[in-house]
């Protein structure tokens, strides 16, 4: 799978002929449309939505082999990275930002977009969900987020993503355009994705297939994701005896993987063809060597310290992740350069924590100079990742941090900056157009955009409103 | 059949009696009756507070001044009692009343625990305690309509009927939870029986007097209610069996619905027994005639329902989809009674004309989808589209954690499906008090009712506004600058750690 995503990275993947009829793009070249006509079909792809069906099947077109060229104009952009530009221009070509300024040409026959009076800024990041892993949480069916057993560091998330989930589009429509997925629970969950919002398949959905390891670390608390371990409502008794164990294990699979490499490394010298192969351990090779990161679900102190001890002993390259506790560790944290992700905000804090602890504790993070993201921590709630960021706002966190903590800072955590996280000339052209800040539940997603792509803003929930609101009184 | 509830709880002392039996207020229970007597509730309130804290008087002090009583350590934050709002000023603020147009800048006088005076150019009285409400907003305090909070158990699930059970039985001030909620502005909830069975327990409406004694949550005077529930839940269909259990009735929706014909028509028959026996008891003129006459058998599960029937006690009811609120509405009317509330409704939508037609609140989640199958046809814009078609309607917690933050889901009903600044309001204060039938008292910011209050540090809507103050009656029950935060424990903390070096020891 090594590249794949890159390979169709470059090339860009196909236009869904949805979006094309809807940006009203004709045979293979993109058309230069009025100002006006080009709003109101973008207005009716949201609204549209019941009629959609009929649509597609009389206008269908046969794939295109240019992508769109659109200018963004005349909306306040937030590139994030670099100051605000009023009255701004973004020009988006061959699925990259290809230009962004004040002052910028048109380039000829351009899709001309009027952001007037709207905001511009790029597409959020969920540093942590199971989407497209999962349908309906209560069928067993629909659900692919927990393997068999504690050790799974082989198992690779993008081979269950389904990219036609119906829950893919419906996370869209508040400016996520790109998400962390993985199965989670296990001491070792296997391999978290970075996929954007949009493909055909899994493969050209991904932005890196493999971005991190996804381990917990065992706590006496259970139960939960982030809560750590795989062990659920053990008895009081044996709780204490059951972490130390796991904590055991956890370090032998990890000094056993070490071996391994070692070993390999030295056979491969020799004669090429002698290693076995180990599935598993192979598989933890690039995060012992600090290639790949590792996540960590954890939530308590303990956990923490836990986590960072593991860091030192195998050199590992951590990324604490739900982290309830984290604010009494920010000084540590920050010195260690270790990235913090942060949420679900949406959650009782501890019962002895303060009332605003999980609201305040972003800020807290933020201002000890530790690099912060946001998750969602699931599939059907990934839609309200920035109301996740404004309560941290509410209580401390500034908001262009809390900006910043959406978008660059994770993709930084998951090395893709140069790809990803902010409105920069040659980055992907991953980008939002609302009617204010993202962050304020009263704003609105007008255009959104993921590798150059006018994606539309429809979804389940739409098409059902649609629906039932065209339904005649009884 | 005029005095069913009091026949249902005949057998039972009240309330404050068994609270002051259990140590729990620790003086006889005199001061419940003064409480709710004429004196007025915030009068006896301060009362509640003194006699409380006097543990072991055996006399309740009549109410007098505003208490200056200690604090009572009930919860796991000790905070002192609020002190009473006799007279107190919010000024300069942005007022947003949620029944009538926004004040931009105005005043709201509180006397005696109530709305005296709102508007633009109101005077502030001498001698009021002034809060200064300059660049902040208010609103009326938010309403839970669907809570589990400040309850030790709410799933009598044992039997598919259980409406005999009762949330008021099992109140407790459960701390923190109670707090955080008032830090999110909410002052009142809907206290609901789990959705376990198909005919749940009854509900108790409470007011969040954090910190006083148990009994002084309840809302006074708000109708009873009970809990139905249709749909996975009922079914067990989400519930692994132990090996060898056997599944309850019913299994389907239609089951469901043969439950609930059936126990109202038993609740018929059993009020009819009652009114030939009353009928007879007042035409017998002898002593021998009166003693001849045998009262039918008390049944405490029916009682609720012949209240149903009667139209005295509210049906909040559990709902998903768009069929199983069609077969409700169909019982409802069959059996003659209203259901006051369907709860989540999250197919209201779909039958969002049936619902308006009948009468029937909706209160629901503003955006939870794809849990579990019934709620795979969710939509965000629930909330906004029935409202469009007449429906009253509130958005919910049903989560102490949700609680905590309604004024940001009532936000979504602009977001999803355009609703207006008031209408989203309505959905977490106006419209909550209607549909649980204390809109007289409570929701909205007029004069002549009860200063239930949130102060924000901003429009509430947005994103970095968060709460400032509580106030019920005209007290303050929670108020950030008083309030432990994590701030100031990171504060403590680091006073705490740091060192003190003295010149010697260097």
């Amino acid at each position: 799978m090594n590249g794949t995503g890159i390979g169709h990275w470059e090339s860009g993947i196909a236009i869904p002929s949805e979006a094309r009829d809807l940006l009203c793009v004709t045979r293979g070249r993109p058309q230069v449309r009025s100002r006006r006509s080009l709003v109101a079909s973008l207005l009716g792809l949201t609204w549209g939505a019941a009629l959609l069906g009929m649509t597609w099947a009389a206008t269908a077109l046969p794939a295109q082999t240019q992508m769109p060229t659109y200018v963004i104009r005349g909306g306040t952009v937030v590139p994030v990275v670099g100051a605000q530009i009023p009255n701004g221009t973004v020009v988006i070509q061959n699925g990259k930002i290809q230009a962004i300024g004040a002052n910028v040409q048109a380039p000829q026959g351009a899709t001309v977009i009027d952001a007037t009076g709207l905001f511009v800024y790029p597409g959020m990041i969920d540093a942590g969900t199971d989407l497209g892993l999962v349908e309906i949480g209560s069928v067993p069916g629909s659900t692919d987020t927990r393997e068999i057993g504690d050790f799974n560091p082989q198992d690779v998330a993008l081979t269950a993503v389904n990219a036609h989930s119906e829950l893919i589009p419906v996370s869209r429509v508040n400016g996520v355009t790109t998400v962390i997925t993985s199965a989670t629970g296990a001491l070792m969950s296997g391999s978290a994705a970075l996929v954007d919002l949009w493909g055909w398949t899994p493969d050209e959905m991904a932005v890196k297939p493999r971005a991190a390891q996804v381990m917990s670390y065992p706590s006496a608390g259970g139960g939960g994701r982030g809560g750590g371990g795989g062990f659920g409502n053990r008895p009081a008794g044996d709780a204490a005896e059951t972490v130390s164990r796991q904590v055991r294990a956890l370090r032998d699979f990890l000094a056993d993987a070490r071996s391994y490499a070692d070993v390999k490394a030295k056979a491969a010298a020799n004669s090429p063809d002698a290693a076995r192969v180990n599935q598993a351990m192979e598989a933890l090779i690039p995060a012992l060597r600090g290639e790949e990161p590792v996540i960590f679900d954890v939530n308590s102190v303990e956990q923490i310290r836990g986590v960072l001890t593991l860091a030192d002993s195998f050199k590992l390259k951590v990324i604490i992740r739900g982290a309830r506790d984290a604010w009494r560790l920010a000084d540590t944290l920050a010195a260690r350069g270790i990235p913090v992700i942060v949420g679900p905000t949406t959650q009782a804090p501890g019962p002895d924590d303060p009332y605003d602890a999980l609201y305040a504790q972003p800020g807290v993070l933020a201002k000890a100079g530790v690099k912060i993201a946001f998750q969602t921590s699931g599939a059907s709630d990934v839609r309200n990742l920035p109301y996740n960021a404004a309560l941290a706002t509410a209580y401390g966190l500034d908001m262009d941090e809390a900006i910043k903590a959406l978008t660059i800072n994770p993709a930084q955590i998951f090395g893709v900056a140069d790809r990803l996280g902010s409105l920069e000339p040659g980055k992907a052209a991953n980008v939002v157009v609302t009617t204010g800040n993202p962050l304020d539940v009263r704003s609105n997603v007008k255009y959104l955009f993921i590798r150059g792509q006018a994606v539309p803003l429809t979804d389940r929930h739409t098409k059902l409103y649609e629906q039932f609101r065209a339904r005649p009184k009884p | 059949m005029t005095n069913t509830r009091e026949r249902g709880t005949g057998n039972r002392e009240p309330l404050s009696f068994r609270a002051a039996r259990r140590g729990i207020l620790g003086v006889p229970g005199e001061w419940r009756a003064a409480r709710l007597g004429q004196q007025g509730f915030l009068a006896a309130l301060g009362m509640t507070v003194m006699v409380a804290t006097a543990l072991g008087a055996q006399q309740a002090t009549p109410p007098a001044a505003p208490p200056n009583a200690p604090a009572l350590d009930l919860s796991a934050v000790s905070l002192p009692i609020p002190a009473a709002g006799r007279l107190v000023a919010i000024t300069n603020a942005t007022i947003m009343t949620a029944s009538g147009a926004t004040i931009p800048k105005g005043t709201i006088v509180i006397r005696d625990g109530k709305i005296a005076a709102v508007g633009a150019d109101v005077a502030v009285p001498a001698g009021a305690k002034v809060i200064d409400g300059a660049g902040k907003y208010v609103t009326p305090g938010i309403i839970d309509a669907h809570s589990h909070s400040a309850a030790e158990a709410i799933n009598e699930g044992t039997l598919s009927i259980t409406s005999m059970v009762r949330i008021e039985d099992v109140l407790r001030q459960d701390g923190v939870s109670l707090y955080r909620q008032l830090a999110g502005g909410t002052t009142t909830l809907n206290i609901l029986h789990g959705s376990a069975n198909t005919i749940g327990g009854q509900n108790a409406v409470v007011k969040l007097r954090y910190g006083l004694p148990v009994d002084s949550l309840l809302f006074e005077g708000a109708p009873p209610g009970i809990k139905f529930a249709l749909g996975e839940n009922v079914r067990q269909t989400n519930r692994q069996l132990q090996p060898g259990q056997e599944g309850r009735f019913p299994r389907t929706r239609m089951g469901v619905e043969d439950l609930l014909r059936d126990a109202f028509t038993r609740a018929q028959e059993y009020r009819r027994e009652w009114q030939q026996y009353e009928t007879k008891r007042k035409a017998a003129t002898t002593a021998a005639a009166r003693s001849a006459l045998i009262p039918p058998a008390r049944d405490l599960e029916l009682d609720a329902l012949v209240e149903v029937l009667e139209g005295k006690r509210l049906v909040h009811c559990h709902s998903y989809r768009a069929d199983e609120i069609l077969m409700m509405l169909r019982v409802a009317k069959d059996f003659g009674f209203r259901v006051a509330t369907f709860q989540h409704v999250l197919e209201g939508y779909k039958v969002a004309d049936e619902l308006a037609k009948a009468g029937s609140g909706a209160s629901t989640f503003a955006d939870g989808w794809a849990y579990k199958m019934e709620a795979w046809d969710a939509i965000p814009f629930n909330a906004a589209l029935m409202a469009e078609r007449g429906v009253v309607v509130t958005i919910n917690s049903d989560s102490d954690e949700r609680a905590r933050r309604l004024y940001q889901e009532a936000a979504k009903a602009m977001h999803y499906g355009g609703a207006s600044e008031q209408e989203a309001l309505k959905m977490i204060t106006l419209n909550a008090a209607k549909q649980l039938g204390i809109d007289k008292r409570v929701g909205s910011i007029e004069v002549g009712k009860d200063a239930d209050l949130a102060i924000f540090t901003g429009h509430p809507f947005a994103p970095n506004s968060r709460v400032d103050m509580t106030l019920i009656d005209g007290r303050v029950f929670f108020d950030r600058a008083t309030s432990p935060t994590l701030e100031q424990l990171i504060e403590q903390m680091r006073n705490r750690v740091r060192p003190r070096v003295t010149s010697e020891e260097q």
